[in-house]
């Protein structure tokens, strides 16, 4: 036999059923644009039924729980996309700031270099003209000074690529912190068998951030997770996090370390990724092209000059002081070494109507003096490097632009909330939060007419 | 299926790249350039470099050429001149072989001969700006000097300048006294110096005469080198305008922009993101909540 009260009990299962639900779907109208919230529906299921003699008898509903709908495949996959995506971001804004300094300009090394050669030919028609040797100098100055605004440039740009480093080792100490303390919310809470879906989209949230920051690899270990970078450095354990550092090394940028190992060539994506990539391979290949140019040139010119004879008959002594041996910094520290122009050695006997030396000199101009290459096509060498590096780089953004929305659109189409469906839930909990108050209201009229019942009899 | 229920964000990130390409027409428009930074075309921008380097290249040769042609116009007409006086001097001294002139006429016919040799010294110590056309390269001093006897010594030197007025091709810009005026055999100087003697002393005036006659046409034939040396550098500079004209059609044609083109991109664009806008504006509004009551 059945009895009121356990119907009484029933509806109101069905009733908290019902709210509980709405619940779910109020949290997830309310977090309809919150980044990262995965929406969550209500696990409900059929209480434990009571045999009563012959009668198998419902006992109304259970909300088992909220669950948050995922896919950690699809999830992962997102991560892996923004680690590319960070790595190209800080890169291509590197590089663009880089091909800036090789775009055409009046102040280009490109123009200072045809413009030199130009003088020194303009020096040839009547070598004696102390203007003409005055204008030889003065586009030899522009020239050293081009060489040294690009250099500067790209020095200045490393060092901040440098304290961008820095910072992004911070925000990845402070994520992995976050993490950490995130792992320990949600052992706890799973622990004591609650949902933890709400730190979890959290936890997933961040672990996007860092992904667009660093390489991430995620380790699901029971309750938490483990991360580490592609290469192994472990960055959070558990509830632990382990800190990066970082530390100058020889050649005065910052080194990451992990404890005491160097983890620097080992990140390979990420913003952190970018930024190195852009600091130590980039920039510096295109300051030895630079160094190469201007030292070539440098040299090349000055031993023209060092055979021929100035307007005094004297020996030429260097036009420009002598690039160090090793090349290295041969662009930042080009500079003139002569500021008399008589002491242009345009002459190659001796005369000061000879022209040879300054026809030889300019001669260079067309000349394989740099790395088996004309100065002039040394330079639109590197032009192109340069660009080539902007557009490939661009190229590859946009299309892991493209994979990531893709991958974005798939996870809101699992994860997504959809406003429409919340308003169909709303309504189906809201008709079943009625009707069970109803059901309640009738075992209550039942409840009064039994008890009425005894009243009448007694 | 389920499908994203807010596809707002494709929306705007199809807006972005809308706009971006809005701001890329706007600037190739604007700027009048498709290669803006060495990313827009990295070849092109590369070859850009060598094309403004081969036309400054080409505006210094055209500089070179016309500075050097004055020096060699003037040099040309001094040379002509040379010549016109000394046919006056073969005519003069035709004159003074004939055997009717007495001691006196030789003597007037010498003076204006002497009035030659300093017109010769004069021409041949033509300068222009500042240097010396004849004196090989000792282009500071001038390369004649009479001395007391009356003779003419040349102190430049034997050396020639040449300038680079194309790729690979060197010109020669002078020719030195030594090979002018003062070659041995064809000496001008000692041939009017001779031809004066000799009317003065009046012995073997047809020998002198030969001397002055021989040096009339080593000369004359020496202008040639003038002749072809400015033939050359016009030819140079005809070349060298057509070659600028080229360059400068090659980067019109790897850098301006396509204008209808770019505006109509332009317009496509526009009109593509005025239709973005319209469906972001139309499709948020509606969802279920609205129509409940």
């Amino acid at each position: 036999m059945s009895s009121l009260n356990a119907s009484l009990a029933t509806a109101l299962s069905g009733l908290e059923a019902a709210q509980g639900a709405l619940q779910a779907t109020s949290n997830n109208v309310a977090n309809a644009n919150t980044p990262g919230y995965s929406r969550e529906v209500p696990v409900l299921e059929a209480s434990d039924p009571v045999v009563v003699g012959a009668l198998t008898l419902g006992t109304g509903v259970t909300l088992q729980s909220l669950e948050s709908i995922r896919d950690p495949i699809l999830e992962s996959q997102i991560q892996q996309e923004t680690q590319t995506q960070g790595q190209l971001n800080s890169l291509v804004s590197a590089l663009q700031q880089t091909q800036v300094n090789f775009s055409s300009t009046t102040g280009d090394i490109g123009t200072a270099i045809s413009n030199f050669f130009s003088s020194i030919n303009e020096l040839a028609t009547s070598p004696a003209d102390l203007s003409l040797r005055q204008g030889v100098l003065t586009a030899a100055d522009n020239l050293a000074s081009a060489f040294n605004t690009t250099a500067n440039n790209l020095t200045a740009q490393r060092s901040n690529l440098d304290g961008s480093v820095e910072q992004t080792v911070g925000q990845i100490n402070q994520l992995t912190a976050q993490i950490a303390q995130l792992n320990q919310h949600i052992s706890q809470v799973q622990n004591a068998g609650e949902s933890a879906g709400t730190f979890i989209d959290q936890r997933t949230q961040l672990i996007d951030q860092l992904s667009s920051l660093v390489d991430v690899s995620v380790i699901p270990t029971g309750n938490t997770l483990t991360l580490t970078t592609a290469a192994g450095t472990a960055l959070v354990a558990g509830q632990q996090s382990f800190q990066l550092s970082t530390q100058a090394n020889s050649s005065g940028v910052q080194d990451v370390y992990s404890g005491s190992t160097d983890i620097t060539s080992t990140i390979v994506s990420g913003q952190l990724g970018g930024l190195l990539q852009a600091r130590d391979q980039q920039i510096p290949s295109l300051q030895n092209q630079l160094d190469t140019l201007a030292a070539g040139l440098a040299t090349a010119v000055n031993g023209v000059q060092t055979a021929g004879f100035d307007l005094n008959g004297k020996q030429g002594t260097n036009l420009f002081n002598p690039p160090p041996a090793s090349g290295t910094g041969a662009a930042a520290s080009l500079s003139v070494a002569i500021t008399d122009p008589s002491l242009i050695a345009a002459s190659s006997d001796g005369t000061s109507g000879n022209n040879a030396n300054a026809d030889a000199m300019y001669a260079l101009s067309n000349q394989a003096i740099v790395n088996g290459e004309s100065p002039s096509d040394y330079y639109s060498g590197i032009v192109f490097n340069v660009g080539n590096a902007v557009s490939n780089a661009s190229a590859q953004q946009n299309a892991s632009n493209l994979v990531l929305q893709q991958l974005n659109d798939q996870r809101a189409a699992v994860s997504g909330v959809s406003l429409n469906e919340e308003a169909a839930n709303m309504i189906q909990y809201q008709q079943a939060y009625a009707a069970s108050a109803q059901v309640i209201t009738a075992i209550n009229d039942m409840m009064y007419t039994a008890i009425n019942m005894t009243t009448l009899t007694g | 299926m389920r499908v994203n229920p807010n596809p707002l964000s494709d929306l705007l990130s199809a807006l972005e790249q809308t706009q971006q390409q809005i701001n890329t027409d706007s600037e190739q428009v604007a700027s009048g350039q498709t290669v803006n930074e060495p990313s827009d075309n990295p070849s092109a921008a590369a070859t850009l470099v060598t094309n403004a380097n081969q036309t400054t290249e080409a505006d210094q040769y055209l500089r070179s050429i016309g500075s050097i042609q004055g020096e060699m116009q003037n040099a040309d007409s001094a040379l002509s001149s040379v010549v016109t006086v000394l046919q006056r001097a073969i005519s003069l001294g035709t004159e003074g072989a004939n055997g009717t002139n007495n001691a006196s006429d030789r003597q007037a016919i010498a003076t204006e001969l002497q009035g030659i040799q300093s017109q010769l010294v004069s021409l041949a110590n033509l300068s222009y700006q500042g240097n010396y056309v004849f004196a090989g390269t000792a282009t500071q001093t001038a390369p004649y000097v009479v001395d007391s006897n009356g003779s003419v010594n040349y102190v430049g030197n034997d050396n020639t300048n040449q300038i680079a007025v194309g790729d690979n091709l060197n010109v020669a810009m002078n020719l030195p006294g030594s090979e002018l005026f003062s070659n041995a055999g064809n000496d001008v100087f000692q041939a009017i110096q001779d031809l004066i003697t000799n009317l003065q002393s009046g012995t073997n005036i047809s020998g002198a005469l030969g001397e002055v006659s021989n040096a009339y046409d080593y000369i004359n034939a020496q202008r040639v080198f003038y002749g072809n040396a400015i033939d050359q550098l016009n030819t140079q500079q005809t070349y060298l305008n057509s070659e600028t004209t080229q360059l400068a059609q090659q980067q019109n044609s790897l850098s301006a922009t396509d204008l209808p083109q770019a505006i109509t991109s332009l317009e496509t664009s526009q009109t593509a993101e005025q239709a973005t806008l319209q469906i972001i504006s139309q499709t948020q509004q509606a969802n279920l909540f609205s129509y409940l009551k």
